[in-house]
C-alpha cells in the first residue's frame, strides 16, 4: 500500500471560480496532489465565464503562457474556449447589446455579428426571461452603428413542456442532458430557420453537463452556426463550464471538498500549516505545503481582510506590507483591484502563475 | 437565535440549489429546494398556508446545502415544512410504517422464514400495492435474524475501544455485514462492540416523522453517551446512519439542552469506519497484511449523498484503491434517486428511477464487475436498475486481507 496521507496534500486550493480551478489545474498537471475546497461555483452561475483582456498589462509575465493553459485544459474538459489574446469578438447579449470579449467557449464564440451575415435571434414560446424581438430589433441596431452587416431577425420556436410547468431554461437545460427526444424536437423546431441562416442565436439551454459532442451534434445537424447567450441565474452556459471544468479536475486526481466553509486558516511563526472546514459534528483538518487563496471578492475575512495586495510572487501582504506567510499565496479577485474590467483575465494569469509557483516553478507575477 | 435563522437571509436566490438538485433535474414540475425551502420559508414564518404535496418529494441528500454558496441550510428548512405537511390517509398509514424501521425489523425477524416467504408472494405484493401504495416492482431485502457476532480476538482485547452502530439494514437485513465490520476493527487493533440502539432516525424524517425522529435520537443518544464519555468513538457502517449522528441529533433536540450536548458530544465522537480506517492509515496504523491478488477486480464507487454530506473527503475510494488487484472508478453521476423508503413508495417509483438514470447510464458505460457504495439502499438501487452487483465496501476491503490475517 502506497503511504499516502490522505488529509495531507501538496497544495491546498481555496474556491472554486475561475483563478480557483486553473491553479488547481495547473498543480495537478505538475504531478502535485491537490485539494479543492470550495462554498459555492464562484460566478459561474452568474455569467458565462467570457474572458477579456482589456485593462490588462500585455507585457506581464506568463500572461500568454497563461491563456495557453486555460485553452488547454478547457478543450480537454470538453468546453473549450476560442480566441486569443489579440482577438476581440463582440458577443450578443439577451438584451440586444454586445459584449466585447477575447476569449470565449466555443458555444459562444459564433455569436459576433462579422462571423454570420444572416442571424436568426430565436425566442422560445412562454420563457419570459428572453424576448427575442427585442434582442434582434438592438442587435440589428447596434450592429449598424459597428458597421456590421449582419442582418437580425427575431423568431420564436415552441417547446414541450413538462405538465404543469412554464418554460424555464434550467428546465431545458436539464432535458437537454438527459432526454434525448427533447434533443431532437430543439432540432426539429430550429431546422427551417437554420436552413435560411448562417447562425442562430438561442438563449442558454444546451445542457448543464453538456461538452463539445452533444452541442456540436446539433450543429452538425442544423448545418448552422449555433451561438448561446447567458440568461437570469442560474445560468446555464455557466454552470456547464463549471461542471466540465470539475469534472476534468476530478478526472486529473484534484480531491474536491465541496460545500464546507472554510473556519481557519492555520499560520505558524509565517508558515502555513493547514485549514479547518466547517464540516459537520467536527472540524475536517487539511494539511498542505502551499495554499492558494482564491475565495473571490465576498468572503470572509479568513486573514483579517476581505482582499489583499500581494508582491511580486503572490504572495499577500498584511496591513503593515508584510507577507502574510512564505507558502501562502493568492489569486484571482481577492487580489485589490482585480475587480475591475478583465476579471476572468486576471483570473486566469494569477491562478495559473500561484499553481506554477506551488509547485516550485519560478514564475514572476508582477502587478501592473 | 439558530444559526440557519439568520442564514434564510443570506439566499441571494442565485439557484445554485435548483442546479445541484437531483429532483429539479429529473422532473422538472417540482418546484426546487429554493422555492421549497427559503422562499417559502418566509411565508411559513408569517404563518401563512403554503403547504404543498411537493414537500413528500425533496430527497433529503443535502445536495443544495452543499451547492449553496451563501451557507443557507436549505435542506433543514424542507425538513422542517416536511414535518408540518399534511398526507393523505394512505400515504399516512404507509409512512408510518416506513418511518419505523427498526420496529418492522423487530417484527420481521421474528419469523424471518415467514416475512420473506410473504414478501415474496404476488397476491401479498399486489395487496400491499392496492392498500398501501407500496411498488410491486421492487423486491423487498430479506430479513435475517442472526445477531452480529464480537469473535474472540486475542490481541483485540488490548485495542482502542470503540462502539459500532449497526443501523436498522445491517441489524435486521445483512448482520453477516455486521460481523464483517467487527472483523475489520478487531484487524486494524481496535476492541469493536456493538450498540444495542434501535434506528438512527433517518427514515423518520424522510417520511415526515418528527416525533419519532426526536424519540429515536434521545434513545440513541441516552444508550450511547456514556461510552462516548468513557473516551469511546462511536462507528457507523451505513451511510444515512452516519450522517444522522454527525448532523441530526442536537437538531432534533433542541431545547433540551442536556441532551443537546449530550448530542454534540456524540457527534464530535462519531467516525465513518472508512474515515476511522483513514485516520489509522494516517498515524501509518493501518493493517496492510494483504493477499497479492490473483486476478483483477474492476469495481466502480458511487459516493452516497449522506457520504458527501458528512464533510471526509472520500475515505472508501481512497482505502480501496490502494488495495492490490482493485481497479476502482469514481462514478460521480450524481444521487442514484432511491432516498431509502422514497422509491418504495408506488407514487414516487418512477421518479425515483428517473432521477437514478444518470448514474445507471454511467454504470453501464463503465462495466464494472461490481459497484461499491457504502449505503444499502443506493446498493438496491443500483442493483435494481442495472441488473450489476452492489456491495458495501467493508466486503472488498475484508476479502482483501490474507486468510492468515483474517483468523
Amino acid at each position: 500500500m502506497k503511504n499516502v496521507e490522505s488529509n495531507h496534500f501538496d497544495v491546498i486550493v481555496a474556491g472554486a471560480g475561475t483563478a480557483g480551478i486553473t491553479g488547481a489545474a495547473v498543480a495537478a498537471s505538475r504531478g502535485l496532489r491537490v485539494a479543492l475546497v470550495s462554498t459555492g461555483p464562484g460566478s459561474f452561475v452568474l455569467g458565462a465565464g467570457c474572458v477579456e483582456v482589456q485593462g490588462i498589462d500585455r507585457n506581464t509575465p506568463s500572461l500568454e503562457d497563461a491563456i495557453g493553459f486555460f485553452r488547454g485544459f478547457t478543450e480537454l474538459a470538453g468546453c473549450g474556449f476560442r480566441g486569443g489574446l489579440d482577438e476581440t469578438r463582440l458577443l450578443p447579449t439577451i438584451l440586444g447589446s454586445f459584449q466585447t470579449v477575447s476569449l470565449a467557449p466555443f458555444y459562444m464564440w459564433n455569436g459576433d455579428p462579422s462571423a454570420a451575415s444572416q442571424v436568426a435571434v430565436v425566442g422560445i414560446r412562454g420563457l419570459s426571461t428572453f424576448d427575442s424581438n427585442y434582442a434582434a430589433e438592438r442587435l440589428a441596431y447596434h450592429a449598424s452603428k459597428l458597421d456590421r452587416g449582419a442582418k437580425y431577425t427575431a423568431h420564436e420556436i415552441e417547446l414541450s413542456v413538462e405538465e404543469g410547468t412554464f418554460p424555464g431554461t434550467l428546465q431545458f437545460g436539464n432535458r437537454y442532458d438527459r432526454d434525448v427526444y427533447f434533443r431532437e424536437e430543439l432540432r426539429d423546431a430550429l431546422k427551417p430557420i437554420a436552413a435560411k441562416a448562417n447562425a442562430i442565436l438561442l438563449p442558454g439551454i444546451l445542457g448543464l453537463k453538456s461538452g463539445q459532442i452533444e452541442i456540436e451534434w446539433l450543429e452538425n445537424q442544423l448545418g448552422c452556426l449555433v451561438c448561446e447567450m447567458a440568461t437570469l441565474p442560474p445560468s446555464i452556459p455557466g454552470m456547464r463550464l463549471f461542471n466540465r471544468l470539475e469534472a476534468r479536475l476530478r478526472k486529473a486526481g484534484v480531491e474536491i471538498f465541496a460545500g464546507f466553509p472554510i473556519q481557519q486558516v492555520q499560520i505558524e511563526n509565517g508558515h502555513f500549516k493547514g485549514v479547518l472546514l466547517e464540516a459537520p459534528a467536527r472540524p475536517l483538518h487539511l494539511t498542505s505545503e502551499t495554499l492558494i487563496l482564491a475565495t473571490g471578492p465576498f468572503s470572509g475575512r479568513l486573514l483579517g481582510a476581505s482582499s489583499f495586495s500581494v508582491n511580486r510572487d503572490l504572495r499577500p501582504l498584511d496591513s503593515t506590507g508584510a507577507v502574510i506567510a512564505d507558502n501562502l499565496y493568492a489569486a484571482g479577485a481577492i487580489l485589490h483591484n482585480s475587480t475591475a474590467r478583465g476579471g476572468n483575465a486576471m483570473a486566469i494569469l494569477t491562478g495559473y502563475a500561484s499553481g506554477m509557483l506551488a509547485a516550485g516553478v519560478g514564475v514572476q507575477y508582477a502587478q501592473g | 437565535m439558530r444559526k440557519d435563522d439568520i442564514s434564510l437571509d443570506n439566499c441571494l436566490k442565485c439557484a445554485d440549489c435548483n442546479t445541484a438538485c437531483p429532483m429539479v433535474t429529473a422532473h422538472p414540475a417540482y418546484p426546487g429546494p429554493k422555492r421549497l425551502g427559503p422562499e417559502l420559508e418566509r411565508m411559513r414564518r408569517e404563518g401563512i398556508e403554503c403547504d404543498s404535496d411537493w414537500l413528500e418529494y425533496c430527497l433529503g441528500c443535502h445536495r443544495c446545502d452543499l451547492a449553496c454558496p451563501s451557507e443557507v441550510n436549505v435542506s433543514e428548512l424542507i425538513a422542517r415544512a416536511k414535518a408540518m405537511h399534511k398526507k393523505t390517509p394512505v400515504r399516512k398509514m404507509r409512512d408510518w410504517w416506513f418511518a419505523r424501521p427498526g420496529l418492522l425489523g423487530k417484527l420481521m425477524t421474528i419469523a424471518p422464514g415467514i416475512s420473506n416467504f410473504a414478501l415474496g408472494l404476488h397476491p401479498v405484493r399486489g395487496a400491499m400495492s392496492g392498500v398501501m401504495k407500496i411498488t410491486p416492482e421492487r423486491s423487498f431485502p430479506h430479513y435475517k435474524s442472526s445477531s452480529i457476532r464480537i469473535p474472540d480476538a486475542g490481541t483485540a482485547k488490548q485495542g482502542e475501544r470503540v462502539v459500532f452502530f449497526p443501523g436498522c439494514y445491517i441489524q435486521y437485513n445483512e448482520p453477516e455485514l455486521g460481523c464483517h465490520v467487527v472483523q475489520l476493527l478487531q484487524l486494524n487493533g481496535f476492541k469493536p462492540e456493538v450498540a444495542s440502539t434501535g434506528c438512527c432516525g433517518v427514515p423518520s424524517l424522510a417520511n415526515g416523522d418528527a416525533v419519532e425522529a426526536r424519540k429515536r435520537a434521545e434513545a440513541n443518544v441516552n444508550s450511547m453517551v456514556e461510552a462516548v464519555d468513557a473516551g469511546a468513538k462511536i462507528v457507523t457502517a451505513c451511510s444515512s446512519c452516519g450522517h444522522m449522528l454527525k448532523t441530526g441529533f442536537a437538531n432534533l433536540l433542541e431545547g433540551d439542552a442536556e441532551l443537546e450536548k449530550k448530542a454534540e458530544k456524540i457527534a464530535a465522537n462519531t467516525f465513518d469506519l472508512g474515515e476511522l480506517l483513514v485516520a489509522q492509515q494516517d498515524a501509518g496504523k493501518l493493517n496492510t497484511r494483504f493477499e497479492p491478488a490473483a486476478t483483477k477486480l474492476k469495481l466502480a464507487y458511487h459516493a452516497p449523498c449522506h457520504q458527501k454530506s458528512q464533510g471526509m473527503g472520500r475515505p472508501w475510494y481512497n482505502l480501496l484503491r490502494q488495495v492490490p488487484g482493485v481497479e476502482i472508478v469514481d462514478l460521480n453521476s450524481g444521487c442514484c434517486g432511491m432516498s431509502g423508503t422514497f422509491g418504495f413508495k408506488e407514487e414516487k417509483y418512477p421518479v425515483s428511477m428517473k432521477v437514478g438514470s444518470e448514474l445507471f447510464e454511467s454504470i453501464r458505460n463503465n462495466a464494472p464487475q461490481a459497484v461499491v457504495t457504502e449505503c444499502a439502499t443506493c446498493q438496491m438501487q443500483i442493483e435494481h436498475g442495472t441488473g450489476v452487483k452492489a456491495m458495501h465496501p467493508v466486503d472488498v476491503l475484508l476479502n482483501a486481507y490474507k486468510e492468515s490475517a483474517r483468523n
